[in-house]
């Protein structure tokens, strides 16, 4: 075919349709139609035909008839009058003996999208309903469902909706899902199709007669069914349990979601539901598709939230092969992170290692990130191979490693001598901010003990002209001046210069501000500028964090067998690229940029979370104590990561410092401290007090180990007040228990100094070791009290009265079991 | 699920139906760039956003399906969906690609219709499509008279009517096995198996009158404990699948595998058993690299399994750094080729009898200016096939056709063991 412009070709073609040669010979005749089909699917516009193309749908040539209609449904919503040519055919071919061919017209005439030709369609739809072939059904069903997706705001005819309710009983399976369908969309405004209890135990029996998508549509239907009875409940699920173990994965999915749903109130349930599917979930992680291996995958770290020991015998299910893409290695290393235990730590970590050299760097930095992130619980065998790693003199790895060990000090500060031998002299590897950023903070910090810590720093400043990124110059500021307080000597030439570029000759304002700050600073003196820049530590003594906290199956139902989960994990991941810890950001959840309408049960779910929360705790409370307690309800959601905990905690301590006061309030804000006598509960084991704890939803979250001294636990919860408007409706409770061994009068004084003043590791074990004297010393003395600090945002004195009683019977009671 | 739009691309949009009317069709416009900008910053992920709309895509050869949804969907549906796609158009057009849809575009529109409507999966059978939508216009005619039972019927994978001079079934049992041997510690020397197992599957070509019933017996563990027989080996499947055909009640009550097959090729079932084999095919490597100057290459090549069987068409496939050049090899069996464009050594063994033993050496010059980007490490990986065998041991006891007739109809069996993923990791 010789080159046609698009309006020569539109001219050629119209020619040849209005052709009565052509007209006369069907053959021609319909080739001529698929040139025009051929060239609207090329792009070109050939709407101009639609007059010729509505002549051509008279016809009894099957193959032309289909090709008219895929031209009018395309261009029908520009020709609205013309196309009201074409619905006499449509209405002719809907009597057709030729079942196939009612279906077709049936199917078209509603594809039109045309509301001025509502009035014609109803009655041929109406017929569709009740025709005998089970493909008319379907398509007049789906009909009823664009018809009113057209008009919206229409009234609705009350006995389509009853024929339709009807049609649930269809002989043909497909009839019935699509009736749910239709209905789901005509009564969108009533909340959906209405599911009683003979539609509910209809469609359960029909199940199994339903193709994979038919199944998963009626499962979800389900979800709004509420059993009437525990025996209902249990006839359900029994008959739901082969689809729980279905082999195709969309099935499993919308039966577990299901269960969760249903058996929201029965956690020992949805627990062993979650058992059950371990062998389906595993099979469709090695599934030959890799986006449902991708999305098995996201699903199964959701099921570990709440049962992180599900996988951890088949650890080896999530090795990665060497040609899996991207996307699925770092999940599945996500998965193995979350899979470490002490029979297997070894074997994964040498699995790790070989991901670390992989072609794509994005990947190789993740396996780096995944064995810091083990690094927190086996620190010498991970520090072992991330030393190793800097050996190869990589860039993106070095600088990856170097991340990784920043993350880990900041977490466990007994990683820090070994961090400070592996550091020297692996700037020269390092070229991208991220890694140079941490470079810089590890040499502020851990300056002391980097011999040539002041020698790197000054290559640093004397490029720092030519440097050009701003991160790195704030840093370099930092780690300067934190250098300059343990080694002036050193550092003090090097620091003046560079103040005196940055102040003078830099043109970046955050630059040059911060770089005023710390001249301002140092004028005020060297332990005014010790106190703003040492302030914030991890404190050493915490170094048993035991694990993550098992989050409810409440808190991620919502979100199981939708996109969310696949798409969360990607922005968690590159959270710790995002320069010092220190410096983390306010945010306390990632950003996810997942549109609002992807959560749309999210509020609701939450909400029913913490009724349930509430009841236990009524309950738990109530059989603790028989003091009168304020109505009050505790929940462990949203989760508190230990970093934000942290954050939030330190950020608390310096204002209250600050201020300097024993009891700092202001309107949004609450910090009380209280004695408790329960002599025995700092020698009671961390799972025991973890586990009582939380069944009155309060979470721990880190513990010294028992007999040492100063003993501390961290908690949290947040309260929900159900009585009264004017209080704020839910507050969040952070605490800490402080046991010195020291009398009542002395152990103030201690919180004070103990929590924000860094000790040394040697003068602390001397603190220990005089605390242990007297300890030992008072063996018997009842003055011994555990120290509460609480801090409250916002403020609601009630609430927190009532927490405070509640933690207090808790402790009493553990205290008269301890002894 | 609520699939909005189903597109098929190349670069550009070859094809795109649009289910609901309720979006805008010139968002794709986004996905092809967004998804290029993804590839670049290494995240590529098979969702893809923008705004609220949400793109679930796969690619098949060059080409990617694109479901368009901006409702909170059902992932593993939509992307079963999009492979049940590629499955009928498949079947279709033998290859899936840019020319068979621009050849076919009318069928795919067809197509679409019938797998799709409003959003929701209707008639995905392909062998009910094959039916009625049919690519040429003259079987269409026919077609008018008579009106496809299969739509209607109760066996719908079925339809009534069919007839054969000689009735047959042709049973095929084909286990891939997989394979990943994991590295010591220590240099150079050949670690143990870190994971495997079989991927079987009974395939049926199915040549048989009316509407027969057929049952299939197995040696499968559970069925023998269930009868309480103990004879001779067993097998303990996992992971059954199922062609819709089969009764899924009485498998679940008693094990028994009885069905109204579909006429022609299908696959019946298929299975996984999660098992330690011992590699059929075992390989020692010793890849030496001198920078700068050489690599040297000794692979050894064993074959464990029966004396009495025979692997054919053996591969095995040796990685080599990028920069090597002037290849010599020395081989005691086979022939041995560099494929530079995939930075390869392939050794093929046209047949290789079980329990021998084979030994390939390759030479390779590094150039003096070593190449400083960073290679990964390949694993080292082996294709075969050994034919009258199967791995786990699975047999077909017996092949059971009652068809109200009464004909005498044959049932052939054929067993086929072959390579999987099949990978050896190397320290070089």
């Amino acid at each position: 075919m010789p080159y046609l412009g698009s309006e020569d070709m539109v001219k050629e073609l119209r020619r040849a349709l209005s052709n009565p040669n052509v007209q006369s010979d069907q053959l021609r005749y319909r080739n001529t139609i698929l040139k025009v089909i051929r060239a609207m699917s090329q792009g070109v516009d050939v709407s101009g035909l639609f007059s010729e193309i509505v002549k051509a749908c008279a016809t009894v040539d099957i193959v032309q008839k289909k090709l008219v209609y895929v031209f009018l449904c395309s261009y029908a919503a520009l020709n609205p009058e013309l196309s009201l040519l074409v619905i006499n055919t449509l209405r002719k071919d809907c009597q057709d003996p030729n079942p196939m061919v009612r279906s077709l017209a049936l199917r078209n005439m509603t594809n039109l999208r045309l509301s001025s030709l509502v009035e014609y369609v109803e009655q041929p739809l109406t017929a569709g309903l009740r025709d005998r072939a089970a493909c008319v059904r379907r398509v007049a069903v789906l009909g009823w469902a664009k018809l009113h997706n057209l008009q919206p705001n229409s009234e609705i005819d009350a006995t389509v909706v009853n024929e339709l309710y009807s049609l649930l009983r269809d002989p043909d399976p497909v009839v019935m899902v699509n009736c749910l369908r239709a209905l789901e969309e005509i009564l969108k405004e009533e909340g959906g199709v209405a599911i009683n209890k003979p539609i509910a135990h209809h469609l359960l029996n029909r199940l199994k007669e339903c193709d994979v998508w038919g199944q998963c549509e009626v499962l979800r239907i389900l979800e709004r069914y509420r059993p009437q009875s525990d025996d209902e409940l249990f006839d359900i699920l029994s008959l739901l349990d082969t689809s729980l173990v279905s082999q195709h994965p969309p099935v499993m999915a919308a039966t577990l979601s299901l269960f969760l749903s249903l058996c929201s109130a029965l956690p020992a349930v949805s627990l062993s539901a979650l058992e059950r599917v371990r062998a389906p979930l595993l099979a469709a992680c090695g599934s030959t598709s890799r986006e449902l291996r991708f999305t098995a995958l996201c699903h199964i770290q959701l099921l570990l939230r709440s049962v992180p020991g599900l996988m951890g015998a088949h650890y080896k299910r999530f090795f990665c092969g060497y040609a899996e893409p991207a996307y699925i290695k770092q999940r599945k290393m996500q998965v193995l992170v979350e899979l470490v235990n002490d029979e297997n730590v070894a074997m994964l970590l040498d699995e790790l290692k070989g991901y670390c050299t992989d072609v794509n760097t994005d990947t190789a930095q993740a396996a780096i990130s995944a064995i810091g992130r083990i690094g927190r619980s086996y620190s010498d065998q991970c520090l072992q191979i991330l030393t190793g790693l800097l050996g190869l003199k990589q860039e993106h790895i070095t600088s990856a490693v170097v991340q990784t060990m920043r993350d880990l000090v900041w977490v466990c500060p007994q990683c820090s001598d070994t961090v400070c031998l592996a550091l020297e002299g692996c700037e020269e590897n390092l070229q991208d901010t991220q890694g140079r950023q941490a470079l810089l903070w590890l040499l502020g910090v851990y300056g002391e003990r980097i011999s040539s810590a002041p020698y790197v720093l000054e290559v640093f400043i004397d490029g720092v002209r030519s440097e050009t990124s701003l991160e790195v110059k704030m840093e370099l500021l930092t780690a300067t001046l934190r250098l300059f307080l343990c080694r002036p000597a050193e550092t003090q030439d090097m620091l003046g210069r560079l103040l005196h570029y940055c102040i003078e000759e830099e043109t970046d304002m955050c630059v040059r501000d911060q770089a005023l700050l710390y001249y301002h600073l140092l004028h005020c003196g060297i332990e005014e500028t010790r106190k703003v820049l040492q302030g914030r530590r991890s404190d050493p003594s915490l170094g048993v964090l035991i694990g993550r906290p098992v989050e409810p199956i409440s808190q991620w139902a919502h979100s199981f067998n939708t996109l969310e989960p696949l798409r969360q994990g990607t922005v968690t991941t590159d959270s710790s690229n995002k320069g010092s810890p220190e410096h983390v950001t306010s945010d306390p959840k990632p950003n996810s940029d997942l549109s609002d309408d992807l959560k749309p049960c999210q509020i609701e779910t939450v909400q029913t979370a913490s009724d349930s929360a509430s009841l236990c705790t009524e309950y738990s409370t109530d059989a603790l104590s028989s003091s009168a307690v304020a109505p009050l309800s505790l929940s462990l959601s949203p989760a508190l990561s230990p970093e934000e905990f942290e954050r939030l905690w330190l950020q608390r301590q310096s204002l209250h410092a600050e201020q300097g006061g024993e009891e700092k309030e202001d309107g949004d804000y609450l910090c009380t401290e209280e004695c408790v006598q329960c002599p025995t509960i700092p020698h009671c084991s961390p799972q025991n007090l973890q586990a009582a704890l939380q069944l009155v939803n309060i979470q721990t979250l880190a513990f010294t180990p028992p007999h040492t001294l100063p003993w501390r636990v961290y908690l949290y919860t947040h309260t929900h007040s159900s009585c009264s408007a004017s209080k704020p409706p839910s507050t969040l409770i952070l605490g800490e228990l402080l046991y010195t061994g020291e009398p009542k009068e002395d152990c103030s004084k201690m919180v004070m100094e103990g929590s924000h003043e860094q000790l040394t590791t040697e003068g602390e074990e001397a603190a220990v070791d005089r605390l242990r004297g007297r300890e030992s010393a008072r063996q018997q003395s009842q003055t011994e009290d555990v120290k509460v600090t609480l801090k409250q945002q916002p403020r609601d004195d009630k609430a927190l009265k009532g927490f405070l009683s509640v933690l207090t019977t808790v402790l009493h009671t553990l205290s008269t079991e301890t002894t | 699920t609520n699939v909005k739009s189903v597109f098929l691309l190349q670069l550009k949009v070859l094809i795109c139906r649009n289910y609901k009317g309720d979006v805008d069709m010139a968002e794709i416009d986004h996905f092809m760039p967004l998804l290029m900008q993804h590839e670049e910053e290494g995240l590529i992920c098979p969702v893809i956003s923008h705004g609220n709309v949400h793109f679930l895509w796969i690619k098949h050869s060059n080409l990617y399906l694109v479901a368009m949804t901006n409702k909170n969907s059902n992932a593993s549906l939509v992307y079963s969906f999009l492979y049940k796609l590629v499955e009928v158009f498949t079947e279709y057009f033998k290859e899936l690609e840019e020319e068979s849809i621009q050849d076919n575009f009318v069928v795919v529109y067809e197509l679409l219709d019938e797998l799709m409507d409003f959003g929701f999966p209707q008639t995905t059978d392909s062998k009910i499509l094959q039916e009625y939508i049919t690519q040429e216009g003259a079987k269409l005619e026919v077609a008018k008279s008579k009106v496809p039972t299969t739509v209607t019927n109760a066996v719908s994978w079925r339809s009534e009517g069919i007839k054969y001079k000689k009735n047959e079934v042709f049973i095929d049992v084909i286990e891939s096995i997989n394979v990943l041997r994991g590295i010591e510690p220590g240099v150079n020397a050949n670690g143990s198996v870190m994971s495997s197992d079989i991927v079987g599957s009974i395939k049926l070509k199915t040549m048989l009158s009316g509407m027969p019933e057929l049952r299939l017996g197995l040696n499968d563990r559970v069925l023998f404990a269930l009868t309480g027989r103990d004879k001779g080996k067993t097998v303990v499947m996992e992971d059954v699948k199922f062609h819709q055909c089969v009764r899924l009640s009485r498998f679940e009550s008693d094990r028994t595998i009885s069905f109204i097959p579909p006429d022609g090729e299908s696959e019946l079932m298929s299975y996984r058993i999660n098992t330690h084999v011992k590699p059929l095919i075992w390989i020692e490597s010793v890849i030496e690299k001198f920078s700068h100057s050489r690599v040297e290459i000794m692979v050894k090549a064993k074959g464990q399994f029966k004396k009495q069987s025979v692997a054919n068409n053996v591969e095995v496939r040796v990685p080599v750094p990028s920069d090597a050049d002037s290849p010599k090899f020395k081989t005691s069996t086979g022939h041995a080729k560099y494929v530079p464009e995939k930075n390869l050594v392939v050794w093929t063994i046209k047949s290789f009898p079980g329990g021998k033993e084979f030994l390939m050496r390759a030479h390779f010059g590094l150039p003096s200016v070593e190449n400083d980007e960073l290679e990964g490490k390949p694993p080292i990986t082996v294709k075969f096939e050994i034919p009258y065998f199967t791995v786990s041991g699975i047999q077909v006891r017996y092949m059971k056709i009652i068809e109200k007739s009464g004909y005498q109809a044959l049932p052939w069996v054929r067993y086929i063991t072959q390579s999987g993923d099949y990978q050896l990791r190397t320290n070089v």
